[in-house]
């Protein structure tokens, strides 16, 4: 049976919180603080009557009213802070419409945002990501990948070079070399990274820009498969009512070598000045892995086949942001980034 | 290049709807670039005749001129040079609207008086009609153009397409190339253009039969000449200035401009001697001696080495072979005799001689992307057939025809029929694919179920194998005809082995962090690339061929950038900003760092809430925001052993800067930027950076999460506070209490740092409140007094702090 005064003080705990929670004004406040703590208030008047408490009891009666007292002073004062910040604005009611406190929002670069886009879409198709170094031999940048001595993109105006012959590599392509040196087909991988060329910057060139390669070695790959990768690639990136078109092109690399276009997302084809009338944009170059290719890493062009597939990242987020100039990618104003 | 429609149909049936024949070039690998749409001439553009010119009597550059129409004669008042009477031009009726056609703007022709001088219409020069850009004086037509007829009934509109031939294609760099191509595409006939040559008198014959002399064969496997004497140099006919105009080339004389229409209609190039230029009347096909010299047809002196061709007479280089003529030996209106030259040169050497003496031509174009060895023939009879039309004289050689004995011809190939099929994923059938190479011109022959032989003709030098079969197949076929199969998806190989995951990761929470992803050029000058004095010159990878000097050096690091971007901003008054770049950058010292890594740079600066407003509105990032950031960064990351240190770096300000630790080691530092960084940038605000090595980061090894039982008791709280030696960090205090191991301690937290004269100097005051709780049971008073009392103790005694 616990002592009397501990009954009233839990009463006078759950009245004084009930009050305080409804507190509107200062007044309402001060008014519990007078029944508690002013001069005829219930705890000077409990305090007094601790001298008849039993000693045996002392202790457990004192801590019952030495929290209570603490706790009644933290609603009190809780109850005030809460009722000053509301008065601070003239009327009971805030204004709503004032700014809010941000939460500051990261946003990726829209290269990045186009680049962890196909990474995923490919990675949800069985690719996965491999990458490979910028700087790198003539062997791996261009002769693994059948490129004729005297083709013009090995010319230093165009192509950066390095003192002991190395170059910075002028595609992802490389990759595939470096791939499939070192792992045994089925091989399966995306490499997007960073690629240079030797361009003077304008609205639409740069001295280094990004570009997804894609891969795949198997037994009985056609050009079929390259295809229908493509085409469900253009459907996850930009929507289920684009179109797929290849053009037959050349690359040293592949045979057959296509270009592929897909259909204007601005006119859905109808031709528009964004794809020039003719209803198509231009996006980048693939086709099957040239024998030679399969032969310079070591791979009988009789038993595997594949397709190889590429594309420029700014060329995509160019066409999905309606970006005018390339050099706005590389000038990080802020209010640039923040729209993305 | 460029294709006119009209002269295009001369060879085949082409589409008459330009668009319809732009898809068809587009989707059998012919991109087109552009297409220039010929102007249509208006029909009040009539032919008409000038009958009589007077001087105008108030204007020395006018004329009055009396004009039949056909129907009536009109006065017509004309500015041009060359209306003189008996000329036949184009006259804008009264009434006809024309176009200018860059500026768009429309004239309608109107009676009118030129310096009181009534005029009925205008003659018109080219330009005026868009069908050339000749603006020198009025068009003269054809002598017998029907008076009164419109202009479009002899003038047709014509159609240009601009076409991108790919390297791997030299047979289509010509009219008859593309039509040829056109013809396999569509199935239409080819028709080759008519020639005619009469026989040669076999005594005259004779006398030039050894006049060739070739000696280097690898380098000239075929040479064939010819010689027309007696001819007469003049203006080309009005055709052949059309057609050669229509592609852009400049009219000459009969001689060059036959030789350039060639060019440009079966793609083979020719060139043309004044035979009395050439001394012994020899042709020898030979390499320069080292230090020869020649001057070429534009005028420039060109010092040859041994590895350049040219082509001699019996004493000095007439010409450089294959890339241009010289300047003395070409044909010239004097010119009576000539021999045509038709050639076939070896591709490496004209590429190489043409980019060493850096003269580019149509002729090298072809050359050093191979032509049609049988073409040479060809060639050199049409030039014959059309010289002896337009020029006259009297053709005296045969052909001289000086060819590499061991000319190696390409090899058939064995084309299985199942492989093109695998390889295109269609079910197209044998007899629809040998059909596609018929058309192609190649020759099909041993056709059996499985397989066949194709030789390939002289012109199609790419194809050489079954895959370079299976794209003809492709293309012919029409790429469009290829079903996509249902995606295949197959998993051949683990996420874990995925080389973006952690790379993905990283700039996904740095962005739930609140940063903006930036990104900078990897290439910088010497000065910003050595500017966070951590990189000597040396320790720069240089690139040999710069664009210039700003761009001359790999980034050896993010810091120079990052700083750029921080700049520019600030001087578009963009002064609140939290960004950052990951990046590779390079280093040439290998003691240093790997030639690449990964480097990833934080950037802090400006208000933190410009949005609000009062007081809040002024709160500005400083060090302990960038160290938050960075904590929390490498919470997300639930990585071990992290931790701060003090450090000086000449990046940052003195006492504002400290290094970071995570799994034991250093992964970077950060700090306020340097005074002398940024000195010049128009801000109030201190800006705080951090570099990051990323590739470290990214190596540790995180934390395992297991999950921790939570306590259902309550907690306990106690406070401590002391007087301690500004010299006693934060860490060190907090290090020393959780050492101590006080019995069921959860949490310290430091709430209070103070420091006043009271407390004395060098001295500050630290406050920490402790929260004791245990697992199993609700603690009693005593237990954590006890704690408490024995951690208070151990903290004077072992930290020689004063207890308060
Ligand atoms: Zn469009």
């Amino acid at each position: 049976m616990p002592n009397p005064i501990i009954e009233k003080i839990s009463s006078a705990l759950e009245i004084s919180r009930q009050k305080l929670r409804e507190a509107k004004t200062e007044n309402d406040i001060e008014a519990v603080r007078v029944d508690l703590f002013g001069r005829k208030g219930l705890m000077p008047a409990l305090s007094k009557e601790m001298s008849a408490v039993p000693s045996e009891e002392k202790r457990e009666v004192g801590n019952a009213l030495n929290n209570a007292k603490n706790e009644i002073q933290t609603l009190i004062d809780e109850a005030k802070a809460a009722i000053s910040s509301v008065s601070s604005s003239a009327s009971d009611e805030i204004d709503v419409t004032l700014p809010g406190r941000t939460w500051k929002l990261g946003k990726k670069h829209p290269v990045t945002m186009v680049i962890d886009d196909c990474v995923s879409i490919f990675r949800r198709m069985g690719f996965i990501v491999a990458e490979g170094p910028e700087i790198e031999t003539v062997y791996h940048n261009f002769d693994a990948l059948n490129t004729p001595p005297e083709h013009p993109s090995r010319d230093p105006q165009d192509t950066f070079y390095f003192p002991d012959g190395r170059l910075l590599r002028t595609q992802t392509s490389p990759v595939q070399i470096r791939v499939m040196e070192s792992r045994k087909p089925p091989i399966r991988i995306v490499a997007p990274g960073r690629v240079y060329r030797r361009d003077t910057p304008d609205a639409t060139h740069g001295m280094n820009f990004h570009q997804i390669e894609g891969l795949y070695v198997d037994r009985n790959v056609s050009l079929s498969d390259l295809k229908s990768i493509l085409l469900a690639f253009a459907h996850e990136m930009l929507g289920p009512s684009v179109g797929v078109r290849l053009r037959p092109h050349f690359f040293p690399f592949t045979e057959p070598s296509v270009e592929y276009d897909f259909s204007c997302i601005m006119c859905g084809g109808k031709g528009c000045r964004v794809c020039k009338n003719s209803g198509w944009l231009e996006i980048s170059g693939a086709g099957m892995v040239d024998p030679n290719v399969f032969k310079t890493v070591g791979l009988d062009p009789e038993t595997w086949s594949g397709y190889a597939f590429g594309m420029g990242i700014e060329r995509i987020a160019m066409i999905r942001y309606r970006i005018n100039d390339i050099r706005l990618l590389f000038e990080n104003d802020v209010r640039f980034l923040k729209q993305f | 290049m460029k294709i006119s429609y009209n002269w295009l149909s001369q060879y085949t049936d082409i589409p008459e709807n330009i668009r319809e024949l732009a898809d068809k070039l587009t989707m059998a690998g012919i991109e087109v670039e552009a297409i220039e749409a010929g102007k249509i001439i208006p029909d009040g553009i009539i032919i008409a005749e000038i009958l009589e010119r007077k001087p105008h009597p108030d204007a020395d550059k006018l004329s009055v001129c009396r004009v039949n129409t056909g129907s009536e004669e009109l006065q017509i008042v004309c500015g041009a040079p060359n209306c003189d009477a008996g000329v036949k031009a184009p006259l804008a009726t009264l009434g006809t609207v024309l176009e200018d056609d860059e500026t768009g703007k429309k004239i309608t022709i109107k009676k009118a008086k030129l310096r009181g001088v009534e005029s009925s219409g205008m003659l018109c020069s080219a330009r005026e009609l868009g069908i050339q850009d000749d603006h020198s004086g009025i068009m003269h037509l054809p002598k017998d153009a029907s008076v009164g007829a419109p202009l479009n009934s002899i003038i047709k509109s014509d159609t240009v397409f601009d076409l991108e031939i790919t390297p791997n294609r030299p047979d289509l760099l010509s009219h008859w190339g593309i039509a040829r191509d056109i013809s396999a595409l569509m199935g239409t006939t080819l028709r080759f253009p008519d020639i005619k040559i009469p026989a040669v008198l076999k005594a005259e014959a004779a006398k030039y039969k050894d006049s060739v002399e070739v000696l280097n064969k690898g380098l000239c496997p075929r040479y064939t000449a010819r010689i027309v004497k007696g001819i007469k140099v003049k203006e080309s006919p009005e055709w052949l200035k059309e057609r050669i105009q229509s592609i852009g080339l400049r009219p000459i004389n009969n001689i060059v401009d036959i030789t350039n229409f060639i060019l440009m209609e079966l793609g083979h190039p020719l060139h043309a001697f004044d035979l009395a230029e050439l001394k012994g009347q020899k042709i020898i096909v030979r390499t320069a001696s080292d230090g020869e010299t020649m001057m070429t047809l534009d005028g420039k002196t060109h010092k040859l080495k041994s590895s350049h061709l040219v082509i001699a007479d019996a004493e000095k280089p007439v010409a450089l072979a294959g890339i241009m003529g010289g300047e003395h030996s070409g044909v010239t209106d004097k010119t009576v005799d000539i021999l045509i030259e038709s050639a076939v040169f070896f591709p490496p050497n004209i590429r190489a001689s043409s980019r060493e003496l850096g003269i580019s031509s149509d002729s090298s174009y072809r050359f050093e992307r191979g032509v049609d060895f049988e073409m040479a023939e060809a060639a050199s009879n049409r030039a014959v057939s059309l010289i002896l039309e337009l020029a006259g004289g009297e053709i005296v050689s045969d052909l001289i025809d000086v060819k590499a004995p061991e000319r190696e011809m390409p090899a058939p190939i064995n084309c299985r029929f199942s492989s093109i099929r695998k390889l295109l994923g269609t079910e197209i059938d044998n007899q629809e694919i040998v059909e596609i190479f018929k058309r192609l011109g190649l020759e099909v022959s041993e056709i059996n179920e499985n397989s066949c032989r194709v030789d390939v003709p002289s012109y199609r030098l790419d194809i050489e194998r079954e895959a370079d079969l299976g794209e003809e197949v492709a293309r012919i076929y029409g790429l469009d005809k290829i079903p996509a199969l249902p995606v295949n998806a197959k998993m051949v190989s683990s996420l874990a082995e995925d080389a973006y995951l952690k790379l993905e990761t990283a700039k996904n929470e740095l962005i739930s962090l609140g940063l903006c992803e930036c990104m900078n050029y990897s290439m910088s000058d010497e000065k910003s690339a050595v500017c966070d004095g951590k990189f000597t010159k040396e320790d720069l990878v240089e690139l040999k061929n710069p664009i210039s000097s700003d761009f001359a050096y790999m980034r050896p690091s993010l810091f120079s950038g990052i700083l750029d971007t921080v700049r520019r901003n600030i001087s578009r008054k963009n002064l609140d900003l939290e960004l950052f770049e990951t990046g590779v950058v390079f280093c040439a010292n290998k003691n240093l760092y790997p030639e690449e890594r990964r480097e990833c740079c934080i950037v802090l600066s400006g208000r933190k809430h410009p949005e609000r407003f009062s007081s809040e509105k002024n709160e500005t990032y400083d060090f302990f925001d960038m160290k938050g950031l960075l904590e929390k960064w490498l919470e997300h990351r639930r990585l071990e052993n992290t931790g701060f240190r003090k450090a000086d770096d000449p990046r940052f300000e003195k006492g504002s800067c400290a290094e970071i630790i995570a799994g034991g080691k250093y992964i970077g530092s950060f700090g306020m930027l340097a005074g002398n960084f940024t000195r010049g940038m128009r801000t109030q605000y201190p800006v705080y950076l951090a570099v990051i090595q990323l590739d470290v980061l990214l190596g540790l090894k995180d934390r395992n999460i297991l999950y921790e039982p939570l306590s259902m008791f309550p907690s306990v709280a106690r406070d401590v506070a002391f007087v301690a030696d500004e010299s006693l960090s934060h860490d060190k205090i907090v290090e020393f209490i959780m050492r101590s191991k006080p019995e069921n301690l959860e949490k310290v937290e430091l709430f209070d740092i103070f420091r006043d004269e009271n407390i004395g100097k060098n001295k500050k005051s630290m406050a920490y409140s402790l929260t004791f709780r245990n697992s199993a049971r609700t603690l009693t008073d005593e237990e954590v007094n006890k704690a408490h009392e024995k951690l208070r103790s151990q903290l004077a005694s072992g930290l020689s702090v004063d207890l308060r």
